[in-house]
């Protein structure tokens, strides 16, 4: 039953600024703090742009040079057909030249079909058409971005002089977490010189000086708005005409009613983005730069450090007898790992989902190391551990099954969920290895762990 | 224009059409000049004749059946209706198709579908695994495409494949020698 394998039935409890629940595919291990992360409680920083379909890096200014089709959203190729074109010299001859034009292989849109006329360059040379809104906009946003940035540093300003002199460099962190309004993204503005670092010298806002003052003409409530065709309710729709919702919103600019005015967009393009741990700034995940490879400089996830839970077979459950339920545990580790599971007490704050009462193996669990040559190793010795044949079911390499009982509580209930806590020895690596009073080799310390872990089993059997 | 007998059926394949002996034709099949019908492809006139016009393209895998519709048993007597295809189709590879009137002009794209209801006029475009079962007309020039076979009509149409006939036919008759492909060509 490939359903049994799907990450969404089993979930971590992670307790950042919000409880989370979430498959620890999704997750990720800050192991200076020694927690789970999910992607709520790390924060996120652009670190380049690329586009999806050449794979080339763009400085995050730059527009792409390829064309999205506005019909279907697929990239639109180039095709160039030959165009009868009076010679310049003689206009009396004509020549064989190569028009370009746009076209989309899946939809069979060209941009013939926007009244576009062919151009005689290969790349470039396609404009995109004039909002008539574009200048009224801009100086909107010229007004309103002076406002803002006053406004935020009011803000700061009173939030500095409730806190102590003594904790400067934590109040800078907290304002670059803070998204300024109409502004160009956290990163941009940690490289400009005048940021909030520099407001905390003074103290005092610099009004007046350097300020120069923009006004704009406020807006015009009209009283007479421009009639409906009187045609609009008998008028039979040409539905190849209209544009989809969809067609529509992806030009926020112009929404245009008509297919005849649907004008290719640029391509969008896609980020890099690294995480960074909340608490303690540390990289939780770092990928490359290069847009072709899809590997990590640094990548923390929870499944190469936290022992994974997964649901191997389900019995029929039935409502009030107890059942048993095959799980593994999978050990992402290179060395030996205790396990213990306990479940959860009556009065647990975090047990709000369970609809069974759980008996969990009260020994126990060890798994053995995962080791890398293990499948080309067919001489490799047995492994020795004396395993209870009522709580073991089997063991293989890194991983063990194991029985649980399970007895639902609740008739007729559609999704069974049992939910226990898992305690794990954690060697932290990163940590310096201190050396042992022995004189002998240090191992790092192990501390350990414990998550609280939720297995959704599925309905009772009919 | 010959004809040759096969299990007491008429298939006639007519003067400049080039068809495999790899493809699968059953029936009263009448394939038309220029027409090609690439190896693996079927032809398959079950419930009545079909018969092909010129310059089609029928590729690999192909089903162009007529056949009976599901809650009619061969034995009752039904009147047997002729499947028509017109000129300059092109059949993708791996599509179906049951149409019964197919005009010019129109590409089935591969792992389409088309019911024995559905009346494609000209121009038009089934797009890759498109299942179209309406009982209905296809306007000219409909673009049919997507996971949810959206719609819309084409201004462009698509050149006409005649340059891919001659190439086609020198391919077939040149890989006679190199893997044993026999070739029928009247």
């Amino acid at each position: 039953m490939a359903s049994l394998l799907q990450p969404e039935r089993v979930v971590y409890l992670v307790r950042g600024e919000k409880k989370i629940r979430a498959p620890l595919s999704l997750l990720y291990f800050c192991r200076y703090c020694s927690e789970l992360r999910s992607l709520e409680c790390v924060s996120h920083e652009v670190d380049s742009h690329y586009c999806p379909s050449c794979l080339e890096n763009m400085p995050s200014a730059e527009m792409c040079q390829l064309f999205d089709c506005p019909c279907c959203m697929h990239t639109l190729s180039t095709r160039a057909t030959n165009i009868p074109a009076p010679l310049p010299d003689d206009p009396t001859k004509t020549t064989m030249k190569k028009a370009y034009y746009l076209a989309c292989g899946f939809c069979r849109w060209t941009s013939r079909d926007v009244g576009m006329a062919d151009k005689s360059v290969a790349s470039g040379g396609w404009q995109e058409p004039e909002n008539p809104h574009t200048q009224r906009i801009n100086k909107l946003i010229e007004y309103y971005q002076p406002l803002a940035h006053r406004e935020k540093q009011e803000r700061d300003r009173k939030k500095l002089a409730r806190r102590r002199q003594g904790m400067p460099l934590a109040f800078s962190q907290h304002t670059i977490h803070v998204v300024e309004k109409y502004g160009l993204g956290t990163r941009l503005q940690r490289q400009r010189p005048g940021g909030p670092l520099s407001s905390l010298a003074g103290l005092t806002l610099k009004e007046g000086e350097d300020q120069k003052e923009i006004t704009i003409e406020p807006a015009q409530a009209l009283d007479e708005v421009e009639p409906l065709p009187e045609d609009c309710y008998t008028r039979p729709v040409d539905l190849p005409e209209v544009t989809t919702l969809r067609q529509r919103l992806l030009q926020p600019d112009f929404q245009p009613a008509n297919a005849s005015q649907l004008h290719p967009r640029h391509k969008h393009l896609l980020m890099k983005r690294s995480l960074r741990c909340r608490k303690c700034e540390h990289n939780l995940s770092k990928p490359e730069f290069n847009p072709t490879s899809i590997k990590f400089k640094i990548q923390l996830v929870a499944v190469s450090y936290i022992p994974e839970v997964r649901i191997m077979s389900i019995p029929n459950l039935r409502c009030m007898k107890e059942s048993q339920v095959l799980l593994t545990l999978t050990n992402p580790v290179e060395n030996i790992t205790h396990v213990t599971l306990t479940s959860c007490d009556e009065e647990d704050p975090d047990d709000i989902n369970s609809s069974a009462k759980v008996l969990v193996p009260s020994k126990e669990l060890v798994l053995a190391g995962k080791d890398a040559a293990a499948d080309y190793d067919e001489l490799a010795e047995p492994q020795d551990f004396q395993d209870d044949p009522d709580v073991v079911a089997f063991r293989k390499s890194n991983k063990i099954g194991f029985f649980i009982k399970v007895i639902p509580q609740k008739e007729g209930d559609a999704d069974v969920t049992v939910s226990f806590k898992i305690r794990h020895d954690f060697r932290n690596l990163a940590a310096p290895i201190r050396p042992s009073e022995e004189g002998g080799e240090g191992t790092a310390e192990a501390i350990w762990l414990t998550h609280h872990v939720e297995l959704r089993l599925g309905p009772l059997a009919s | 224009v010959s004809h040759k007998t096969h299990k007491g059926q008429i298939v006639k394949i007519a003067a400049g059409a080039v068809v495999c002996v790899e493809s699968e034709i059953r029936g009263d099949v009448t394939i038309g000049p220029r027409t090609v019908v690439h190896p693996k492809a079927r032809i398959i006139a079950e419930a009545g004749p079909i018969v092909i016009g010129e310059g089609n393209l029928i590729e690999e895998q192909a089903l162009i059946i007529n056949s009976y519709p599901e809650n009619i048993t061969p034995d009752s007597e039904v009147e047997p209706k002729t499947m028509t295809i017109g000129v300059n189709n092109v059949f993708e590879v791996g599509c179906t198709s049951q149409a019964l009137k197919i005009g010019d002009n129109n590409v089935i794209e591969s792992k389409a579908e088309v019911g024995r209801n559905v009346i494609l006029t000209s121009g038009c475009i089934i797009g890759a695994f498109c299942r179209v079962n309406t009982c209905e007309v296809i306007p000219e020039n409909t673009v049919i495409y997507g996971s949810g076979c959206m719609r819309r009509v084409q201004t462009e149409r698509p050149q006409v494949k005649i340059p891919c006939f001659f190439k086609y036919s020198s391919i077939f008759s040149s890989s006679i020698e190199s893997t044993g492909t026999l070739l029928h060509s009247f």
